[in-house]
C-alpha cells in the first residue's frame, strides 16, 4: 500500500461532518476512473460514510489506517458516469 | 500624517459588521485621520439572504427582507459602490472596475460566496432555486402557485453550499405548503442528497430522517448530480442514478468570487485559503478573510461570518494599536433549522465538539424568527453583549490555540 500514490491528499483534520464526505465528493466530481484519493479525517463518523458511500456507489475503499489521533482513507475511484 | 488605510471587500454579511467593528472601536483614530475603513461593495441593495425561504415557501415579499447599504453603516467609512476587480496581495492594493486604486495597510476579504446553477448540464435551465437572490427565490413561491400535483424534488446540487440547513427547511416548509394547499395526498417530495443520511451531521440527522419519514418525504442519499435533462424532466447522479420530476427546487453548486478567482488568490473553487483560528489569509500578513468567502471547511452562514467579523476586527485592531493580543475563533456555528409546524431546532457545534441531540420546539422556533427581526441591528455591533451570552464561547488568544477545549464524547 505504501508504494500507492495518491492523486489527490485531502487533509480534513479539526473538521466534522459534512466536511470530510464533501471534500472527498468535490474531488470525486474531479477525478478520472482509476485515481486514488486520500483522506485525513479526526471525524469519527468518516470511516462509516465513507465506505458506506463507497458501497452503495461501487467505489472501492483500499485502505483505512488507524494513525496517531486520526485516521487515514484511500479511496479508489471505480464508478463514475461518463 | 501617515493614515492607517483598512479595506473591505464585499458588503455583505460578513463585510458590514466588520467595517461596523471597526468604526466603532476606532473611531478616535478615523475622527482624528489617523485611521480611514473603506468598505468596496457591488451593490447599494443588501438582502438578508435567510428571507429568501420565507419568500419561497411563504410568499413573503422580496422587498421585506432589503435594506439600503448605506443605512447600515456606523459613520466613519466610506462606503464605495464599485466592485473590486482585482486584489494584488503582493502590491498591498485593491483595483475598482472603475479603475480607482486603493492601497491598504489592513485587508478584509469578505466577498462571499456565488451560487451558480450553470455548473451542471441542465441545472440552469430545468429547476428553479432560493439561492440567487429573492428574485429567483420568488420565482419558486409563483412555480408552487400553479402545482396541482405530481414530484416535487429538493436537490443539494454541490457542496458546500450556504447554509447547510436550508435544503431540509425546503423540504420541510414545501410539506407545510401543500398540507395547507390541501394536496399534499397529489405530491411526492424527494429529497436528493449527496450525504450519507437526512442530514451530514448524525446527532441531526437522528432528528431530521424520522421526522421526514413521518411526513412522507423521501430521502435519497449519495446522489451527486451530474447533470439535470429538463426536457425529460430527469436528474442524473454521477454514482449512476436517475429520477423524475416535475417540480425542481435546487440549491445550485456553489464557487468563489469572480474577483477572487481573476487574482489567483484562491483554491480550485475560487475560496481564499484561510487560518481557521485567526483568519489571516495564508502567507499574508494584515490580511484576513471571513464568512462563505474561505475556505474553511465550516458552515457557510451568517452565523459564522459574525463571529469571525469580531475576530478580525478585533485583530485588526490589534495591529493598529500595537496590542498584539490576537484572538482565534473557535468555529462556533449555529444554525437554525425550520422543520414545519412553527417548530424548529438549532445545529450548534465548533471545531473541537460536534452538533449534539436535538429536541424541535416552538420556542427554537421563536428564536429563529427573532433572529430575522434583529439582523439589521446586530449589523451595527450595538447587540454583541446579547450575542456573547447566546453563543458562549466562541473565540480565545490565539497563542493558546492549542490549549482548545476538550473533545466532546
Ligand atoms: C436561503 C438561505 C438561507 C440562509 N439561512 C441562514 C440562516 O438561517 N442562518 C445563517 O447564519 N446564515 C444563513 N444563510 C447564509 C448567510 O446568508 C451567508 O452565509 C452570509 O450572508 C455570509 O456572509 P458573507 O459576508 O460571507 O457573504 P455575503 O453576505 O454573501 O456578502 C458577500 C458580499 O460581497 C459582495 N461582493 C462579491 N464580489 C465583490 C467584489 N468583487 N467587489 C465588492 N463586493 C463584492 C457581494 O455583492 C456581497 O454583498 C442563508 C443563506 C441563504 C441563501
Amino acid at each position: 500500500m505504501s508504494a500507492l500514490q495518491p492523486h489527490k491528499v485531502l487533509d480534513c483534520r479539526g473538521s466534522f461532518c459534512p466536511g470530510p464526505i464533501t471534500e472527498l465528493f468535490k474531488a470525486y466530481r474531479s477525478a478520472q476512473l482509476g485515481d486514488v484519493i486520500e483522506l485525513l479525517a479526526t471525524d469519527p463518523a468518516a470511516k462509516a460514510d465513507i465506505t458506506a458511500w463507497a458501497q452503495k456507489s461501487g467505489n472501492e475503499v483500499l485502505d483505512v489506517v488507524d494513525e496517531q489521533g486520526y485516521i487515514r482513507i484511500l479511496v479508489k475511484v471505480t464508478k463514475k458516469r461518463s | 500624517m501617515e493614515v492607517v488605510r483598512i479595506v473591505i471587500v464585499g458588503s455583505g454579511d460578513g463585510g458590514t459588521f466588520t467595517a461596523n467593528l471597526l468604526a466603532s472601536e476606532l473611531r478616535q483614530e478615523i475622527r482624528g485621520g489617523s485611521t480611514s475603513v473603506q468598505l468596496l461593495g457591488e451593490h447599494l441593495a443588501h438582502p438578508f439572504q435567510p428571507g429568501n425561504l420565507d419568500i419561497a415557501f411563504k410568499g413573503a415579499e422580496p422587498r421585506k427582507y432589503v435594506r439600503d447599504e448605506t443605512r447600515l453603516l456606523r459613520r466613519g467609512i466610506e462606503f464605495i459602490q464599485d466592485p473590486a476587480v482585482k486584489i494584488d496581495l503582493d502590491g498591498r492594493r485593491v483595483t475598482t472596475r472603475s479603475g480607482r486604486v486603493l492601497p491598504y495597510d489592513h485587508l478584509v476579504i469578505a466577498t462571499g460566496a456565488v451560487a451558480d446553477p450553470s455548473k451542471v448540464p441542465g441545472l440552469a435551465e430545468g429547476s428553479l432555486n432560493f439561492h440567487t437572490g429573492p428574485e429567483d427565490s420568488r420565482r419558486v413561491w409563483e412555480a408552487l402557485q400553479g402545482f396541482g400535483g405530481g414530484t416535487v424534488a429538493v436537490l443539494i446540487a454541490g457542496t458546500p453550499h450556504k447554509c447547510p440547513p436550508a435544503p431540509n427547511e425546503a423540504a420541510f416548509m414545501l410539506d407545510d405548503f401543500f398540507r395547507k394547499k390541501g394536496i399534499r395526498d397529489r405530491v411526492k417530495i424527494r429529497f436528493l442528497t449527496p450525504y450519507p443520511r437526512a442530514y451530514p451531521a448524525e446527532k441531526v440527522s437522528n432528528v431530521v430522517g424520522p421526522m421526514f419519514e413521518k411526513k412522507g418525504i423521501e430521502v435519497n442519499t449519495f446522489f451527486n448530480v451530474d447533470s439535470v435533462d429538463p426536457a425529460k424532466r430527469k436528474v442524473y447522479s454521477m454514482e449512476g442514478e436517475e429520477f423524475e420530476y416535475d417540480l425542481l427546487v435546487a440549491i445550485p453548486p456553489h464557487h468563489g468570487a469572480d474577483v477572487i478567482v481573476d487574482s489567483g488568490i484562491g483554491d480550485a473553487d475560487g475560496y481564499v485559503p484561510t487560518d481557521k483560528g485567526t483568519m489571516k489569509v495564508k502567507g499574508q500578513e494584515g490580511v484576513y478573510a471571513i464568512g462563505d468567502a474561505t475556505d474553511i471547511p465550516v458552515s457557510k452562514s451568517g452565523v459564522v461570518a459574525h463571529l469571525q467579523s469580531v475576530v478580525v476586527a478585533h485583530n485588526i485592531v490589534s495591529e493598529v494599536r500595537g496590542t498584539h493580543d490576537e484572538l482565534a475563533y473557535n468555529g462556533r456555528i449555529n444554525c437554525p433549522m425550520e422543520v414545519g409546524q412553527h417548530k424548529a431546532i438549532f445545529v450548534s457545534a465548533t471545531y473541537e465538539s460536534p452538533p449534539e441531540d436535538q429536541t424541535p420546539s416552538t420556542v427554537k422556533y421563536i428564536e429563529k424568527r427573532s433572529f430575522a427581526m434583529i439582523y439589521w441591528r446586530a449589523l451595527n455591533g450595538s447587540l454583541e453583549r446579547v450575542f456573547d451570552m447566546f453563543f458562549g464561547q466562541t473565540r480565545f488568544p490565539a497563542e493558546a490555540e492549542q490549549h482548545l477545549p476538550p473533545k466532546a464524547s
